[in-house]
Formats: C-alpha cells, structure tokens, sequence
C-alpha cells in the first residue's frame, strides 16, 4: 500500500520534471541547449557514467576488433594481396561520417550521436553471422573466435548504453532505426576458399574501421558534453 | 684507339656524352668492318684451311664484341634508378602525416623522385603537395590532403636519364600511424613536506601538436627515471596523469629522469629528453633519527617479551599449545573408577532415569532383534532347559546371558533370530534410538515384540539379571545379533568406560556364575538375582546384559539404570508375579539402589504403559516381585509410590497355561502370553 503510493508520487513527480524540461528546451535555444535541465543533478552525474561506460566499450571493441585482424591477416592473408581489392567494400560506407577532426567537430552532437547508433545498428547481424561463419571455418582459431563472440556481445550492450545515453540527451525523438543492410553473408560461404577468405578479411577490415570511427566519435562527444571540451 | 681517350670525353653533358658515345661506336663498327673487308679474302684463303682457321674468326668476332659492350658500360657507369621503398608513414596528431621512402640505385644519374597517390573510393591520381617540410626523401600531407579512415594508395617513382622504376603501391589508412611527439616541458621537483617523507614531484605536457582537450587523441604516459650511473631504467606507468610522485629515493644522487606518451590506438612515441635532479644528502639525518628511535623501540619490546617468557613461560607455552585433552565424559570423575565404585561413578554419569538419556542412545549402532517365529523356535530348547527355580541353565554358548529364551543370547540370535515381527524402527535402527524419545512411548512399542516374542521363546520372566534381560528389551536382531550384541556391550562399555569393569568387579563380588545384574551406564540398585545361566562371559557382556535388561533400544539399554535384578517367585493366581530380589552381596548395591529398603518385592503389575511396560511396584505382601521391565526403571521410582495395582492384562487368562514354573526362578512362557498381547 505504502508502496504504491510511494510510486504514483514517483510518477507524478517524474511527470512534472519531464514537463519542465520540455518547457526549458523549448524555451532555450539549440546553440546553449544544456544536455541536462538545470537543478536536475540526478542526470548530470547519469549521464557521465553513461558516457564514461560507452566510452570504456567502445575502446574495448576496437582493441578486439584490431586484435582479430591483425591475428586473421597473419594467419590467412599472407601474400594474398587481399588489402588490395578491399577497397571501398564496407557496407557502411553509405553511411556519411565526418572523414577528420573539422567535420566531426563540426557534426551536431545529436546529428552524431544518431550516427553512432546508425553504425552499431548496422553491425548486428554482420557480427552474428560473423560468430557462426568463423566457428566453421576450417581450424578456426581460437583467437579469433572468441573476440569474435566477445565484440558480438559487447556491441549489443553498447547499444543498449547508446539508447539511454540518447534517451537523456534527446528524449522524446526517436528516429527510424535507420541503419545499413549487409549482404555479405553468401560471400562468407562461398565454396571458393580463396573468396571465402577474401570475405571475411574484408568484413574484419571493415569491422576494425567502424569501432575506431565509433570509439573516436564516443571520446569526442564525451569531451564535448561531459568536460565541456577541457578534457 | 679510343680507349685511351676516356678521360678526354667530357661526361658533364648528358648529350655530348651520347654523341661522343656515339661517334666512338660508329668508329668501331666502321672499323670492324673494315677488318672484316680486309680480313674476306684472307678469310676465304684460310677457309681453305678449316676447321681451326673457323673457330678462330669466331671467337675473335666474339671477344671484340664483347669488349665493346664492356667499352661502353666502362665508359659512363649509368643506368635506370632502382626500385625505391617506401619505408614508413606517420602522422603526430592524427590529423596530419608524412611518409618516407628510401631509394634504390641511382644508377649513377640523378634521380627525380615523385610520389604519387590515391584515396579509397577516387580515381583522380594526385601527387605529393610538400616534399620539404618533412625533410629528404619524404612527402607531407597537410590538414586539408588528409582523411581519416581512409586508404591512401602511394606510390614512389624515381626516373632518371636511363630508365625510371616504381615503387610497390603503400596501402595506408591514417588511422593506424598515429605517432605523438614526445611529451613536452618535462619538470622536476623534490618536495620535502615537513614531517613527512620526501618525494619527487615530475609534472609534464602533452605534445604540443595533440589535440586532446576536445578528446580527438587520448594521450597515455609512462615515464622512467634512473640515478645517473645505475645500469637500468625504472619504469612507470602514469596512465592519463600528467603528474608522478616518486618516494623512493637514494640520498645524494642524481636523478634522470625521461617521460613519453601513447595515443589510445596508436605507436608509442619516442622518449623525452633527460631531465636531471639531485637529491641533497641532508635526508640521511632524518632518516637516522628515525633509525635510532625504532631500534629503541624494537630493543624495549624484546627485553619486554624476554621479560615476559622467562616469568610466565610455561603459561605461555600451554596458551600457545594446549595440552591436549583427554577423553571426558560430562559428569565422569576417572578416581572414582580407581576407587571401584562404580555406582558413585555411574551416577555421575548421569544415568539416573529411566529412559536412559541421548548420551548413550549415540552410542549404540545395532539393535538387538526377537522375532516371534525364532522365538517360537527357542521356545522348546529353552523350556527344557529352564527346569526350574534355581537351576543352573544348561550354558547354552559362552556368550549367553541369563536371559536365554529369547534372542538375547548372541549365539542364540545369531542362530535363530530372524528379523524382528513387528518391531519399532526404534527398535531396530541405530538411527532411531538417536531420536529423543519419549522412553515410555518407546518402550511401549519394543515391549510389544520383546515380550511377545521374548516369551514366546523364553520360559519366563527372567529374575535374575539374566533372566531380566531375557525379558524382552533389546533382541539384537538376527544376523548382526551376536554382534550387535556385543557391539551394544562393546558400545556401552565404551559409553561406560572404566565403568565397565567396575559392575565387572561387582558382579565378581557377587561371586557367582551370575551376575545377572548387568551394569548399565544408570545406576541402579541392581539386586543380583541367581539365574541358572552360567554369567562365565558376564563381566564382558556388562553391556549386554543392559542391553537385555533394557527393554528399549539399546539407547535405553546404555542409558537405562542397573537392572534390578530379582527372581521371579511365583505367579500368584490372579497373574501377579511375585518377585524375589536378589539377595546376594551386592546388597551394598542395593542399597545404593533403590531408595528403600534392599529386599524389594515387587509382587505387582502396576499397570501397562503406553509403550506397553509393564511397571511392577513393589507389593509389601508379595514376596519377590520380578522385575519384569526394565524400560520400567524410568517409572520405577515412580512406580514405587504407584499404588499397587495390577495390571493383569498381561497374566490374566495364562496364568496356568503359562506358568512354567514359579517360585524361585521363574520364567513365564511367553508364548502363552503372546496373544494376550495386543
């Protein structure tokens, strides 16, 4: 009984706060719109371990992504030349990201963040089908595997972190899950060994270049909300 | 000719050369030709001649040949560059970077390098926008020429007059050359804060050209410091900190000291240049005072723990090790054991009610078993062999007790006693007679089976300690019988410990055969009751005979109190049995025992219990009273105050079928009084 009352004047309270909030970004404009509602402090200190949590992932995700590559192109692609015809082959190439620090600094913070969630959308199923894909291949080393597992499971979680992150930052709007469609999957199981392996160093290829993009993108916008660029 | 006229030929102009090059070939071709016009007629002369004459021409032909090639190449040493390599590109802030490349041969011309390149993704072929600012032999992109994650496509060309060569196309993403300059303004300081010890404080900058405010580059340090003549590096890991504390310093030295950074996923940059400190030698007087006053210190507390050992040693020693105790039994005093009284002794132990207590139910692992149909087996043999009052029991086996009829003899059980009919899980498993029970409650249930099937077998009531303990308490059941029987003994002697003995010594003083009153952890006033079985195994089977005597479990049994023992002197006509105690020398014991008088008659069935025990009490006109039950013992005291009522369930209507005899020993036929059971 307590209980429940307790709760209905959580609510309401918590109903208040996001009218509120809405009421100042309305008021406010975009050019000194403060990520989080003056006096709510709960929200400034979330919001930083949010951020400090993507960030520690993302960094986690690229030094696997990098580890696997390098242990694939060791391994399989030696004298293969394979560098040479993966050339803009990765299916989030359509995706527009800013190519150097001007244009990434010049991106929105929420035009960012979207694209963040865009690229980790993206790489869901590829790195699904890159767990099952790697677990048949022929000796299928261990190393290999499990970063492979390991970067499928932590991308899900920095998902979930990006969406509340996203949540605090810019609730309300909740765009289409707009993200690249990866076909690449009969590549990885072509009969041609060659083909095949050709397919997967490209997909690693690709892989190790998003999560540095991500990574790189997540510790700009850190620095930017968190430490107001004095990082 | 012209051989000697190399140094005349003026190798300065590219073109003169070629044309004197030329002119000196056209000379030499017009020359051998001119040999060769000159030397057709002597040739076709010498042809005449084969064969030598053949070989000859063409190995001339060959070597002049030869030799002018060599003449040529001699001449002017100069040929196509060799093939250049790029050896590696780097950028300092991931927003620009430089690659070098190192030439092959020049072929001894000057080489004109370029380097071309492409980007992922673009056709259009562009060529280096600065080949100075990175020094010799290298190409710099600018911000505006340098996209991050994306592959650039370079490539080397030397050309020169000869020739020109490529180099193999360089795949290069931006992203994974990073390589920072090497932190900047590097300080040292030695902090000496006032009561504390001193340390080195090293603070740095960030290489000037990273941008890590805005978070483009996360910068990591790691920095090394050494005294100025020690062979190795110490080395530490600063993280993301632009500061380090350093506490271990050598007074006096002097101090080197390098830092260098490493972005998030990129090269370690090289090492700074040495900053160098020394460090006064002035901390050695602290460091003595401290010296000083820990020796001090350290020598107080051991005179203090010498002190302390030499007047309390032996205390000190037992604290730290213990001596290890005894086995103790609660209550137990071991002198009383040395003296031989064993009552004093049992009594301490606690055995004072009937039922007997936990202690001893823990104790005991088997059970003794009667079943009805060995019972009924037993019966002839054992009617025979009980003639009557009195009289010496045919000794059935070493181990027999007193109370043969029943399964209470191990031989006998072992031979005969089958699984008990009906008996109480209490009864039978160890593990039940752990259970707290009620001990009337239990008795109820073992006196069912016991008696029943005690009698059946048995001729009577056992009077004696024997006989008692053919009354139906514990029948070890079959197989384990004889062993579990003497395990029960065993247990209970255990239990008993140096008690043991005692009712051994006691029974001994009794000074015959019988010593019925088998011992039990209770004292009890045993009256020691003649029984017709030789007791020759008796002091050993102390135990059994409790066993017997008890008709529970054989927790019952250990705990129960010393069985008083008394002859069953006849059964009256209306079924009360009547007892005599057993007047023998135990009557110290006696005494001891029950609380009145030594000559106990117990001449009547006070009632059932619920447990099916019968509880005798004391009848002042009966004679004797046989102690039928010795689960009864619990109620014993109580049943002495009972009034004096007979429960005749159990002798009603048998009384003259069952009676085998009576008087004296007694022992009332079980089996006539089996279906009177319920």
């Amino acid at each position: 009984m307590d209980s429940k009352g307790a709760r209905l004047k959580g609510g309401s309270l918590l109903l208040l706060l996001l009218l509120l909030v809405s009421n100042l970004l309305l008021c406010k404009s975009v050019a000194s719109l403060p990520i989080c509602p003056s006096g709510a402090v709960n929200c400034q200190v979330s919001l930083r371990e949010l951020f400090d949590r993507a960030v520690i992932l993302s960094h986690y995700i690229h030094n696997l992504s990098s580890e696997m590559f390098n242990e694939f192109d060791k391994r399989y692609a030696q004298g293969r030349g394979f560098i040479t015809k993966a050339i803009n082959s990765c299916h989030t190439s359509s995706l527009s990201t800013p190519e150097d620090k001007e244009q990434a600094q010049q991106i929105h913070h929420e035009d960012l963040l979207n694209l963040v969630l865009r690229v980790l959308r993206s790489w869901n199923d590829p790195l699904y089908h890159l767990v099952t894909e790697v677990r048949s291949m022929q000796e299928a080393p261990d190393a290999i595997l499990s970063r492979a597992i390991e970067i499928e499971e932590q991308n899900k979680r920095l998902l979930e972190g990006m969406e509340k992150i996203v949540g605090q930052v810019h609730p309300g709007i909740r765009e289409n899950e707009v993200y690249s469609v990866w076909s690449g999957l009969p590549a990885l199981q072509m009969a041609d060994e060659d083909s095949r392996l050709f397919a997967f160093y490209n997909l690693l290829h690709c892989l190790r270049r998003d999560s540095h993009k991500i990574d790189n993108y997540l510790k700009l916008l850190k620095c930017r909300i968190i430490y107001d660029s004095k990082c | 000719m012209e051989w000697g006229r190399r140094g005349d030929l003026d190798s300065r102009r590219p073109q003169k050369k070629w044309r004197n090059l030329f002119r000196i070939c056209l000379r030499k071709m017009r020359l051998l030709h001119f040999w060769k016009q000159k030397s057709e007629p002597l040739i076709h002369f010498l042809q005449q001649d084969k064969g030598v004459n053949m070989r000859e021409n063409a190995v001339s032909t060959v070597a002049s040949v030869l030799l002018l090639l060599l003449n040529v190449s001699l001449l002017n040493g100069q040929s196509a560059p060799g093939k250049p390599k790029i050896s590696k590109c780097r950028s300092p802030e991931k927003e620009t970077f430089t690659c070098w490349w190192e030439p092959g041969t020049d072929g001894g011309l000057p080489t004109n390098y370029t380097l071309t390149y492409h980007k992922e993704g673009e056709t259009l072929i562009h060529e280096c926008p600065d080949y100075k600012t990175s020094g010799p032999n290298s190409c710099y992109f600018n911000k505006k020429h340098t996209s991050i994650w994306k592959l650039y496509i370079i490539t080397v060309n030397a050309t020169n007059q000869m020739g020109s060569s490529s180099s193999d196309p360089l795949y290069v993403d931006v992203t994974y050359i990073v390589e920072p300059d090497p932190p900047a303004n590097l300080t040292l300081e030695l902090k000496q804060p006032e009561d504390k010890i001193p340390y080195l404080w090293m603070k740095w900058f960030p290489p000037t050209l990273v941008d890590v405010r805005s978070g483009w580059l996360t910068l990591q340090y790691e920095i090394r410091l050494k005294p100025e003549k020690a062979p190795e590096w110490e080395i530490h890991f600063a993280g993301q900190q632009t500061q380090f504390k350093i506490f271990s310093l050598h007074q006096g030295q002097k101090y080197l000291v390098q830092v260098r950074c490493k972005p998030d996923h990129g090269f370690w940059s090289e090492w700074s240049q040495e900053s160098s400190i020394q460090i006064p030698s002035d901390f050695t007087m602290k460091d003595a005072t401290v010296w000083i006053v820990v020796a001090v210190l350290s020598t107080i507390v051991c005179l203090i723990m010498v002190w302390a050992v030499a007047l309390k040693g032996y205390s000190m020693v037992t604290c730290i090790f213990p001596p290890v105790p005894g086995p103790k039994i609660k209550g137990f005093d071991t002198h009383l054991l040395e003296k031989g009284k064993s009552e004093e002794l049992l009594s301490a132990l606690g055995c004072q009610d009937f039922p007997p207590t936990s202690d001893c139910e823990d104790l005991l692992i088997e059970f003794l078993e009667v079943d009805d149909s060995e019972d009924q087996q037993l019966m002839p043999p054992h009617s025979k062999e009980h003639p009557g009052q009195g009289a010496k029991p045919p000794h059935l086996d070493p181990d027999n007790d007193s109370g043969r009829g029943s399964c209470d003899s191990p031989s006998l059980l072992s031979e005969k006693c089958e699984e008990p009919r009906a008996n109480p899980p209490t009864f039978q498993t160890p593990e039940v007679l752990e259970k707290p029970e009620n001990p009337e409650t239990n008795m109820t249930p073992t006196w069912d089976p016991q008696s029943v099937g005690a009698q059946s077998p048995r001729p009577s009531l056992h009077a004696g300690g024997s006989k008692s303990s053919t009354w139906p308490s514990a029948h070890p059941s079959q197989p384990g019988a004889r062993s579990s029987y003497h395990s029960i003994a065993d247990v209970c002697e255990l239990a008993v410990g140096p008690a043991g003995p005692a009712p051994a010594t006691l029974l001994d003083k009794a000074g015959e055969d019988v010593l019925k009153s088998s011992k039990t952890i209770k004292t009890r006033p045993e009256e020691e009751v003649a029984t017709q079985r030789e007791m020759k195994s008796f002091p050993s089977k102390t135990g059994r005979d409790a066993a017997w005597l008890l008709p529970q479990e054989k927790t019952l049994f250990i705990s129960a109190k010393p069985v008083d023992y008394v002859e069953i002197h006849k059964v009256t006509k209306d079924g009360a049995l009547s007892l005599l105690p057993k007047q023998k020398e135990n009557s110290h014991r006696v005494e001891q025992l029950r609380a009145p008088d030594t000559s106990k008659e117990y001449a009547k069935v006070s009632k059932v219990t619920d447990n099916n025990i019968l509880l005798l009490v004391q009848d002042p006109r009966a004679e004797t009273e046989a102690l039928l039950e010795d689960s009864a013992k619990e109620a014993l005291p109580s049943l002495e105050q009972n009034p004096a009522e007979k429960d005749l369930t159990f002798f009603t209507g048998t009384p003259s079928n069952c009676r085998v005899q009576l008087g004296g020993l007694d022992y009332l036929d079980p089996a006539c009084c089996m279906h009177s059971f319920p």
